[in-house]
């Protein structure tokens, strides 16, 4: 294949590896030669939970097994490559290059993965679900029981600095360890995309469609999933090695509820049906998590509507909705689109103003306030007493929601005249 | 006795209280085409799900080129060279046709569950998929996600994925129901060609294929065979004259 070709088909790869080295450097501190901290650490969250979400999307989207236990795989990943780099360190073994040890992480997950999925995939659709809801209980309680290897409480500490190197980097400085994530996080992405057009890949989205005619073609839906379950293990056993890592720290967090529902959350904001979506989406969730999360405690309401809003009104997800353009785009007129997007956007972004002005007025009554701080807009101090700021929050919810209603309406009109068009030409059927 | 493809010996089956099949015994030899007719209810498909293991059988036996199909699981039968198409049917609608032609193919040719093997660059497996994608006249809808087709469409891939891994012994369930004219005629010449040498069973309403194609004819009704012959003898059977072709012969 010539270059041009290739990178015509695989330039999504391409800027994401870009992006992923320059974003750094526009946080780079020039006048003392450094990168941000807050930087690396959040792009390092970036890159590891989109190979989280990425592995749980081979459960969701790929296989249409909604998991909530995926934590578990993630968490054991993170475990076994903490536990590796202390017994490196205790035995003083060099032959292993500090490269390799996040496959100690992607191990723990596919051990793991034979475990947990042996008893997991024997079911499929509810039943699966509610096996990894309670296999994901029980790895978090033994969490807390077996002190030796989860380090109860205070969990397993470790330090990454190995002295053995393929490139003779000591991956002292986080600048080092973020292009070890990085390259790590595109390798196993990129193995997962390839796993999809493998022969278990495929069969794994047929299960998924009907599974009980993959048994006519001579499939065992049932070993489908089992071996989907336990690749999905390997790689969110990596992300869990990168984890470790970036934090040097593991703690039961890794393998609890939560970062179950982080990876669900990601895969689904960003949309299952795309390989990039849960890519997209754990940008979203980890920005909305670490970024917004600085400015407001109510950053956890945020996620959450706009999770609502997602399943409600985008169930394709960000990446669903970027890949609706695409006959628009072939026709060449994604410009007539233009003028509408800015007129509902505008509307859009007062109602959102508004819900925010509201939701930040009453977290500051209720635990701002006692906290001690003080709610600013744009820098000036804003009275949560006075009714004034209520009335305007209020005020632009309901108008800009019902000034939103209007432009919809004529923004649809315009969408569907656009697909008819493109119908008509035969881009879509 | 061992030239038989399919043999059921006093094959019953009952949902709860009510016996569906009661008591079949049916020889199907090896190359015969065999057409299966009766009324609505006479457990035609019932038969089908019996012998492709979808459900368990109550008592009796049923076993494919000798062997005993008895406690296997679908996918085990179909390893035994069986493959079945369904009345109500039954595709992956999110894959392309493509895909699903190839779904067909994958395990008959020695995939399994490989993950270590890229599809794309499968060059005999896609070829044969395409070729058969042309055979069913399936081949510009290629990429096309399967729920799109028409009725139809959906129709003839249904046969298609059966047919794609080059079972020996093929079960039909109604593969032209819902099919004009013509594309019936089409799909009866596409069934001729794809059963040569190989075992057929087919459940069909329509006449014109079924005394086109069956070399053997069997009357199921009310879960009884009442007779089982050359099309020439079942269509002067008065037995069956009476229960089924009744209307139609009078």
């Amino acid at each position: 294949m010539n270059p041009v070709s290739l990178l015509r088909r695989h330039w999504m790869w391409l800027a994401v590896l870009v992006l992923m080295f320059a974003i750094p450097f526009a946080f780079y501190d020039w006048s003392r030669g450094r990168h941000s901290g807050f930087a690396l650490t959040l792009m390092s969250e970036m890159a590891l939970m989109a190979v989280f979400a990425l592995s749980y999307n081979m459960l969701m989207g790929q296989a249409g097994l909604l998991s909530f236990g995926h934590a578990i795989l993630f968490g054991i990943g993170a475990y076994f490559t903490a536990h590796s780099l202390n017994f490196i360190k205790a035995n003083d073994i060099l032959w292993i290059p500090a490269e390799l040890i996040p496959l100690a992480g992607g191990v723990g997950g596919l051990l793991c993965g034979i475990l947990a999925g042996y008893v997991a995939t024997k079911q499929r659709a509810t039943a699966f679900a509610l096996i990894t809801l309670g296999l994901g209980e029980l790895f978090a309680a033994s969490a807390l029981m077996f002190m030796t290897f989860f380090g109860g409480e205070g969990g397993i500490t470790t330090n990454r600095v190995i002295d053995s190197s393929l490139f003779g980097i000591a991956y002292t400085s986080a600048w080092q360890v973020y292009c070890l994530l990085v390259v790590w996080a595109m390798i196993a992405a990129m193995l997962m995309h390839l796993q999809t057009q493998t022969p278990l890949g495929r069969m794994a989205n047929a299960t998924r469609d009907n599974f009980e005619r993959t048994q006519f073609v001579g499939y065992d839906p049932r070993m489908v999933r089992y071996w989907q379950f336990i690749l999905a293990g390997f790689f969110a056993g990596i992300a869990g090695g990168l984890y470790t890592l970036v934090y040097e720290i593991v703690t039961f967090d890794t393998l609890a509820a939560v970062k179950s529902a982080n990876a669900l959350l990601a895969a689904y904001i960003g949309g299952a049906s795309g390989f990039f979506g849960p890519v997209l989406g754990a940008a979203v969730v980890v920005g909305l998590q670490s970024g917004i999360s600085l400015y407001t405690s109510a950053w956890l309401l945020y996620l959450g509507v706009l999770f609502i809003v997602m399943v409600m009104y985008v169930p394709g997800g960000l990446i669903g909705l970027i890949t609706m353009h695409r006959p628009i785009a072939q026709m060449g007129r994604l410009r007539e689109l233009f003028l509408p997007y800015l007129r509902i956007l505008l509307p859009g972004a007062v109602t959102m103003l508004g819900f925010v002005t509201f939701v930040e007025l009453a977290t500051h009554r209720t635990i701002g306030a006692a906290q001690g701080k003080t709610l600013a807009v744009f820098g000036m101090p804003v009275d949560s007493e006075s009714l004034l700021p209520w009335v305007i929050g209020v005020a632009m919810v309901v108008g800009g929601g019902l000034w939103l209603r209007i432009e919809g309406r004529g923004f649809l009109l315009r969408w569907n005249g656009l697909i008819e068009d493109a119908k008509a030409r035969g881009i879509v059927a | 006795m061992t030239d038989a493809a399919i043999q059921l010996t006093d094959v019953r089956k009952s949902f709860g209280r009510t016996e569906i099949i009661r008591g079949v015994n049916l020889t199907i030899p090896r190359g015969q085409r065999h057409a299966i007719i009766g009324p609505n209810g006479a457990g035609k498909t019932t038969l089908f799900n019996l012998i492709s293991g979808r459900f368990p059988i109550t008592s009796g036996k049923i076993t494919l080129n000798g062997r005993d199909t008895a406690g296997l699981a679908p996918q085990q039968i179909n390893h035994l060279g069986l493959s079945r198409s369904f009345q109500i049917t039954s595709i992956f609608p999110r894959m392309t046709v493509f895909e699903n032609i190839r779904c067909g193919l994958l395990w008959s040719r020695g995939y399994k569950y490989s993950f270590w093997h890229l599809l794309g660059s499968q060059r005999k497996l896609n070829e044969a998929s395409d070729q058969l994608l042309e055979r069913l006249n399936l081949h510009t809808r290629r990429d096309l996600p399967a729920g799109l087709l028409s009725y139809a469409e959906q129709r003839a891939l249904e046969v298609g994925i059966t047919i794609a891994g080059g079972a020996d012994l093929i079960l039909l369930d109604e593969p032209t129901a819902g099919m004009s004219h013509s594309e019936t005629e089409y799909a009866q010449a596409l069934i001729r060609s794809v059963s040569e040498g190989k075992t057929l069973v087919m459940v069909e309403h329509d006449m014109g294929v079924v005394f086109g194609l069956a070399d053997i004819i069997t009357v199921l009704v009310y879960g009884e065979v009442i007779a089982s012959d050359t099309p020439a003898n079942i269509r002067s059977n008065r037995a069956v004259q009476a229960a089924y072709l009744g209307e139609e012969a009078a």
